[in-house]
């Protein structure tokens, strides 16, 4: 079990070590099926080491293993060591399956872009970590995962570097990431204080000697963090310019992996967050406002990718909804059937721009139900399974997720009402966009730049992956149905225990409820853009503008920072600074001038001085002493 | 200890140094400036050589051996300067060479 974990971990890594180094040695295809096999090795080892856990008792299924010692300073020690536990388990399935299925993709998705090998071997170093901040064995671990997997992201989103947007995005991204990044440093840097350690075990069973003010102070922290990561408010801003991406980097990224890792640190770390209630329960509310503004700003967008793009960050908001509460089995189980769901949305969405010549305009689709029936159907699929819709996964998890708010008390209830209109907005934003592509008569757009998928290599490796993702998406759901069959409740509950559960009333009135409403949500979405189409609605600059949160932080913080850096160049460092250095080295100038006539050039001279000066010391030394 | 006292010594050292350092001073060619020179280095060695035997220590005498390689080599440089500056048919006198006036 545990040297499958090592394998599961570094796996990816020698992928993407050995196309960095083979460079032109390796073909560009080589560099794909390297980096997929590698994926794939990952994900066989994740099996294998879930199997090995399968046969431990259920209350003793946690086990560490340490490597080496990273870290060694004064008393502080920190191991590169990793935890294999249900939870990390869980995780690694679910990144390295989905991504070998995007890998996979990526050969043919990528195909004849120049520099295919790059981005193999950033891809490969995604995986290997985001595999490393699942598997990290204490916080620490955990923080080097985060950190690389936001350079992976910065590197994958600006990949196609000759795109100015593509560059903006990134540093975005980045920046906004690091926000994060620095408030969970914060975090671990008093932990260490108070424990000494970032072992998970000894933190998480020290948390009631942490006193309220640090208890509230790292829950804040890691908040921080898992905002800025999961694009939650108020550091959201960062996930639709990703989209500027490669469409598999989004499907992996941006929806299945990366932007979850934030409910991962919740569900994870829940001993520290449950020590500081009213952190957790901001987390909450957070996901609520963020699942609404989301699906709001939705409605509104023309570019397929974002409109996905914010059906993500509105999905995370009911997974942080959900660990906030506290029913963190049912917020992983979201995570699960959401990177089925959304990745095969992505992928279906990257066939569909690939085969319009990498037209990503809404407005400019159409129709494309005649052109490409298979990638509708798996459209159809995910969207069904995103919009909550009976069988499909997103049915099973969503409503698990949003009944125990129910047994919250009337923060839970206010937070349910949030999460069920945020049903409605899914049904209405998410068939707005299957409308527009899919239905209506094909546009002159579709009937001029449509080219088909052959089958060959590209096709294949675009068509397959899609495929297992459109089961996946149908009928993962069906793992865990409330209260008759719940293994992943059983499996992740010894790690994070459950807060609230709610009544069987409770969990059946939510699920009845939530289909009618996104089934209202599909009706008013085929009311308006499928049989009205072509008068589309006014829209409102309020939702046009993403809630001004750009122009809000323009101001905030890029305006008065670009004001403070010209002021102090030009009253400060001009005057000042440039100042005196010119006066000093004029001053040292005239120095010069005014010493050289001493410089005769005459040998004598120097001789007679050196014969003085020596004759005054002698005499010196000899009378004053 | 047999022969004349160490200061005797010295007033000769002293001597051979004075007059070095005066030739240096006034004279202008660089032939007898470098002679000169030599004159006061044997002036210190005298100096070294008869303190090394007032103390009965080796020390002096080997540090006087190293002046006398030093001066030799410097002799070897400075007479080259002097036959090359000679070949240029440049004036053999050092107030003329002052070109690094400031």
């Amino acid at each position: 079990m545990i040297p499958a974990a090592w394998i599961c971990l570094f796996a990816p890594l020698g992928a993407a070590i050995a196309i960095t180094l083979a460079g032109n040695r390796l073909s560009r295809r080589a560099a794909g099926y390297l980096a997929t096999t590698s994926v794939l090795v990952s994900f066989v080892a994740a099996v294998v080491s879930f199997a090995f856990l399968l046969g431990d008792p259920p209350d003793n299924r946690e086990h560490y293993s340490t490597l080496w010692h990273w870290l060694t300073a004064g008393p502080y020690q920190f191991d590169l060591r990793i935890l294999v536990d249900p939870l990390s388990t869980f995780m690694m399935l679910i990144v390295a399956g989905v991504g070998f299925l995007i890998v996979w993709y990526s050969i043919g998705y990528m195909d004849g872009d120049d520099e295919e090998r790059r981005y193999f071997a950033y891809m490969a170093l995604f995986v290997f970590s985001m595999l490393l901040l699942v598997q990290g064995g204490n916080l620490l671990m955990l923080l080097a995962g985060w950190g690389l997997v936001g350079l992976s992201s910065y590197l994958l989103i600006g990949f196609w570097h000759e795109r100015p947007t593509a560059i903006a995005a990134a540093k975005k991204a980045f920046v906004m990431n690091a926000i994060g990044d620095a408030t969970m440093a914060l975090a671990l840097f008093i932990l260490i204080q108070r424990d000494g350690t970032l072992n998970f075990e000894v933190v998480f069973s020290r948390t009631g000697s942490l006193g309220t003010w640090a208890a509230n102070l790292v829950a804040l922290g890691l908040l921080g963090g898992a905002v800025a990561k999961s694009a939650q408010l108020p550091l959201q801003t960062w996930l639709p310019d990703a989209m500027e991406g490669p469409t598999p980097v989004s499907a992996l990224i941006h929806a299945a992996t990366m932007v979850t890792a934030g409910v991962y640190l919740i569900v994870r770390t829940n001993a520290l967050f449950e020590a500081a209630p009213h952190v957790q329960e901001l987390a909450a509310g957070l996901g609520a406002a963020t699942l609404l503004m989301a699906g709001l700003i939705a409605l509104v967008q023309t570019d397929i990718k974002r409109v996905i793009a914010y059906s993500t960050m509105s999905q995370i908001g009911y997974m942080f909804l959900a660990a906030g509460l506290g029913a963190y089995a049912d917020a992983m189980f979201h995570l699960m059937t959401h990177a089925f769901f959304k990745a095969l949305l992505f992928m279906a969405a990257g066939i569909v721009i690939h085969a319009l010549a990498d037209e990503q305009d809404l407005r400019k689709m159409g129709g494309l139900r005649q052109y490409l029936p298979k990638t509708y159907w798996a459209f159809l699929v995910g969207a069904l399974a995103l919009t909550g819709i009976p069988p499909f996964s997103g049915f099973f998890s969503k409503d698990s997720l949003l009944a125990p708010a129910l047994a919250h008390g009337w923060y839970g209830q206010l937070l349910w009402v949030a999460g069920m209109v945020g049903v409605f907005l899914t049904g209405l934003y998410t068939f707005r966009m299957l409308f527009l592509a899919f239905w209506g008569e094909p546009s002159p757009f579709v009937q001029e730049h449509f080219h088909a998928l052959k089958r060959d290599v590209v096709g294949v490796s675009l068509a397959v992956p899609v495929g297992v993702l459109t089961v996946l998406a149908a009928f993962a759901g069906w793992i865990q149905v409330y209260n008759f069959w719940t293994p992943i409740s059983n499996w992740l509950d010894p790690v994070a225990p459950p807060l609230v559960t709610a009544s069987g009333l409770q969990e059946a009135a939510t699920s009845v409820i939530a289909v009618a409403l996104a089934l209202t949500g599909i009706g008013v979405a085929w009311w308006i853009y499928a049989a009205r189409r072509g008068e589309a609605p006014r829209t409102l600059p309020l939702l046009q503008h993403k809630f001004y949160f750009d122009e809000l932080y323009d101001a905030l913080f890029y305006r008065p920072a670009v004001f403070l850096a010209t002021g102090l160049y030009r009253w400060v460092e001009r005057p000042l600074v440039f100042g005196s250095l010119r006066e000093l080295a004029a001053a040292v100038r005239e120095l010069g001038f005014e010493t050289r006539s001493i410089q005769t050039g005459l040998v004598r001279t120097y001789v007679l001085a050196i014969a003085a000066s020596l004759a005054v010391i002698t005499i010196v030394f000899v009378v004053v002493r | 200890m047999n022969g004349p006292d160490v200061v005797w010594y010295l007033a000769v050292a002293a001597f051979l140094f004075c007059t070095g350092a005066l030739g240096v001073l006034i004279r202008r060619s660089p032939l007898i400036v470098l002679l000169s020179l030599e004159i006061m280095l044997n002036g210190a060695n005298l100096a070294l050589i008869a303190f090394a035997r007032q103390q009965g220590h080796e020390d002096g005498q080997i540090f006087a051996l190293a002046v006398m390689a030093v001066a030799a080599s410097e002799v070897v440089v400075g007479l080259g300067l002097i036959v090359a500056m000679a070949r240029r048919r440049l004036d053999l006198d050092v107030d003329k060479l002052r070109t690094l006036r400031g």
